[in-house]
C-alpha cells in the first residue's frame, strides 16, 4: 500500500526505559521509496521508529530532505529537539497542533474532521478547512441500531471531500472521546491514514490559534464503497461471552458507580436503562478519561498510561482485550490507547456494551469492586 | 418571557439543519449570572450532574405578594447546546409563575424538535436540566406533590 508521505524511516535501538527523544545509540535509517510497506509497529530489537513526514516533490517541505541527511549523521537533533510525539507505539497517529496548524491548507491531502460531543460547537468555531462530522447524524443508522454501513460510509467521505489516501486528522471536545469514535468507524470501514489531533479543541482553543465559522466546500469524490467492516477491532455479544468464559481480559470503562453497579442510567429516564447494574464478571475498571491530561486534554505520556492500564489493573499487551462503556463511544476511546499508544496487539471495541449486555437474558453479570 | 408555544412554533417549522441555526441562536440569549450565584458555582453546588458538562442551574422563588419564578444558570460556551437549551427554560420560565412550571409540557424537547435531531444521550442531559428546573421550582413553591413527581 503506498504511503508517499512516508520518506524515512528511522529505527532507534531499544533502550531500557527510554524513547526516541532521550536515545544515544547508533542509528540506523531506511529511505522509504513511494511503494515500500509501511511496518505497523516497531521492528524487532528497536524501541520504535520515527517517521518524518513530507512530500519531497513539495518546496514547503525540502528543509526536510536536507534534515534527513544531517539525522542520518547525528541524533542530537532528536535529542535537542524532542521528537512532537512522545515515544506511543504508534506515534504516526497522533498530530500535534503545531502540525496541524501548518496543514490546515493542505486540503488536497490532508482532512481535518471535527467530531463534537455536543451538535452545536462546530458552528461555534473550527479550525480553519476542517468539516464536521456528527456521531448521531453522521454516523449512526438508528433503523438497524448499529453504524451506517459501508454505502453510507462511502456517501459521507465523498460528501466531505476525501479520497482513498486522504490523510484524516480527527479532533474534537472533550478530550477527543467523539474524535476517537469516528476514528475507530474509519478504521471499521478500513480508511487507512487516520490520526488524532493530540488535546482537541480544548489544546486548541488554549493556545488561542485561528478558529472560523466559514464551512468549507471541497469537491465531493467518488469514495469507494469499502468491503464488510473490519471485525478485527469490534466484538459483537457472542464473543464477549466466549471471552469472559475463558476468562479474557476485559476493561469496563464506566464510571466506577456504573461499574460497582450503583446506578444504571440518569434517573427518570428508564428508557436509557439496563435492566441489571453491575459489570461484566472478570472486567476491570479503568473510567475512560483517565488516560487524558485534565489540563489540556492530550493524552498521558506512555509510562503513565503503561502504569494505568498495565501495572495497576493488570492488562498485558500479547492478550486479546476487550473494551467496553454502556453504548461504546468511551471506550473507543480507550481502544485507541490500548491499540495505538500502548501497542497491544488485539484490542476489540464491544460496541453493544452495558445497554446491550445489561439486558441480555442469560448473560451473568458482577456487582460491586472488580475482583483481583 | 415568551411561551413555550411560542418559542417552539419556528423549531417546528423548520428543517432540522435549519433548527440546530435557530437552537444556536440561543447561545448568546443567556444572561450573564448575577454575581451572587458565583461562589456557589465555583463550589460546584447546584449542578446538573447528568449533563456532560457543567451547568449550573439556581431557580428560585420571589415572593412579592405574588411568587415569581426567577432562573439562574451558567452553562460555559463550550457546551453550546446545552447553554441554548438553559436560554430557551430561562425565556419560558423567568418570571412566570410555578403554576406555569407545573403546567409546562412534559415533552418539551419534543415540541422543539431536538428529541430525533440530538438522540437519546444529548437529549439525556438536557431532559435532566428540565426535570432540575420543575424539580426545583416546586419545592421551593411548597407544592409537595409536584415535587415528588
Amino acid at each position: 500500500m503506498p504511503h508517499p508521505r512516508y520518506d524515512v524511516l528511522l529505527l532507534l535501538p531499544k533502550a531500557e526505559g527510554r524513547g526516541p527523544s532521550a536515545v544515544a545509540g547508533p542509528l540506523t535509517a531506511s529511505p522509504l521509496s513511494d511503494d515500500s510497506p509501511r511496518p505497523s509497529r516497531p521492528e524487532e530489537g528497536f524501541f520504535a521508529f520515527f517517521a518524518l513526514r513530507g512530500d519531497f516533490n513539495n518546496p514547503d517541505t525540502t528543509p526536510i530532505r536536507t534534515r534527513r541527511i544531517e539525522l542520518l549523521l547525528t541524533i542530537h537533533e532528536l535529542t535537542a529537539h524532542p521528537s512532537p510525539m512522545p515515544d506511543y507505539a504508534h506515534p504516526e497517529v497522533l498530530v500535534s497542533t503545531d502540525w496541524a496548524a501548518e496543514h490546515l491548507d493542505d486540503t488536497d491531502r490532508v482532512r481535518f474532521v471535527e467530531a463534537n460531543e455536543d451538535v452545536l460547537l462546530y458552528k461555534t468555531g473550527h479550525l480553519p478547512n476542517a468539516v464536521n462530522v456528527d456521531w448521531v447524524q453522521d454516523l449512526q443508522d438508528d433503523t438497524v441500531r448499529d453504524f451506517i454501513d459501508a454505502e453510507q460510509f462511502a456517501a459521507l467521505c465523498s460528501r466531505m471531500g476525501i479520497e482513498e489516501d486522504t490523510h484524516v486528522v480527527f479532533y474534537g471536545d472533550k478530550n477527543n472521546w467523539w474524535a476517537c469514535y469516528a476514528f475507530w468507524v474509519f478504521k471499521l470501514y478500513g480508511h487507512a491514514d487516520c490520526a488524532v489531533m493530540d488535546g482537541g479543541r480544548k489544546k486548541w482553543e488554549q493556545e488561542g490559534r485561528e478558529m472560523t465559522t466559514d464551512s468549507p466546500d471541497f469537491a465531493e469524490t467518488d469514495y469507494p464503497v469499502p468491503g464488510s467492516a473490519d471485525s478485527s477491532i469490534r466484538a459483537f455479544r457472542q464473543e464477549v461471552e466466549e471471552h469472559m468464559r475463558r476468562g479474557g481480559p476485559m476493561v469496563d470503562v464506566r464510571s466506577p458507580e456504573e461499574f460497582k453497579g450503583e446506578i444504571t442510567h440518569v434517573p427518570g429516564l428508564p428508557e436509557e436503562s439496563a435492566m441489571r447494574p453491575g459489570h461484566i464478571p472478570g472486567a476491570r475498571n479503568v473510567p475512560w478519561a483517565r488516560a487524558a491530561n485534565d489540563e489540556d486534554g492530550t493524552f498521558r505520556p506512555p509510562a503513565e498510561l503503561a502504569e494505568i492500564y498495565e501495572d495497576e489493573e493488570g492488562l498485558n499487551a500479547q492478550d486479546d482485550t476487550i473494551a467496553y462503556c454502556r453504548i461504546g463511544e468511551r471506550s473507543s476511546h480507550t481502544w485507541f490507547v490500548l491499540t495505538y499508544l500502548l501497542g497491544f496487539d488485539q484490542v476489540k471495541n464491544y460496541d453493544g456494551s452495558w445497554t446491550e449486555w445489561g439486558n441480555l437474558v442469560g448473560a451473568p453479570i458482577e456487582t460491586g469492586e472488580a475482583g483481583s | 418571557m415568551r411561551s413555550i408555544e411560542d418559542i417552539a412554533a419556528p423549531f417546528q417549522m423548520m428543517e432540522p439543519d435549519m433548527r440546530l441555526e435557530l437552537l444556536l441562536e440561543y447561545t448568546d440569549k443567556l444572561p450573564p449570572l448575577p454575581e451572587r450565584y458565583a461562589e456557589m458555582r465555583d463550589a460546584g453546588m447546584a449542578m446538573v450532574h447528568e449533563c456532560q458538562s457543567p451547568v449550573f442551574l439556581m431557580p428560585e422563588i420571589e415572593q412579592n405578594g405574588a411568587q415569581t419564578v426567577r432562573v439562574h444558570a451558567d452553562v460555559p460556551e463550550s457546551a453550546p447546546t446545552a447553554r441554548a437549551f438553559t436560554a430557551i427554560l430561562h425565556e419560558a420560565f423567568d418570571g412566570a409563575t410555578p403554576a406555569d412550571v407545573r403546567a409546562a409540557p412534559d415533552d418539551l424537547l419534543d415540541r422543539l424538535g431536538l428529541s430525533g435531531l440530538l438522540g437519546m444521550q444529548r437529549t439525556q442531559g438536557l431532559a435532566a436540566i428540565y426535570r432540575r428546573l420543575r424539580g426545583e421550582v416546586a419545592r421551593k413553591a411548597g407544592d409537595e406533590t409536584a415535587a415528588q413527581a
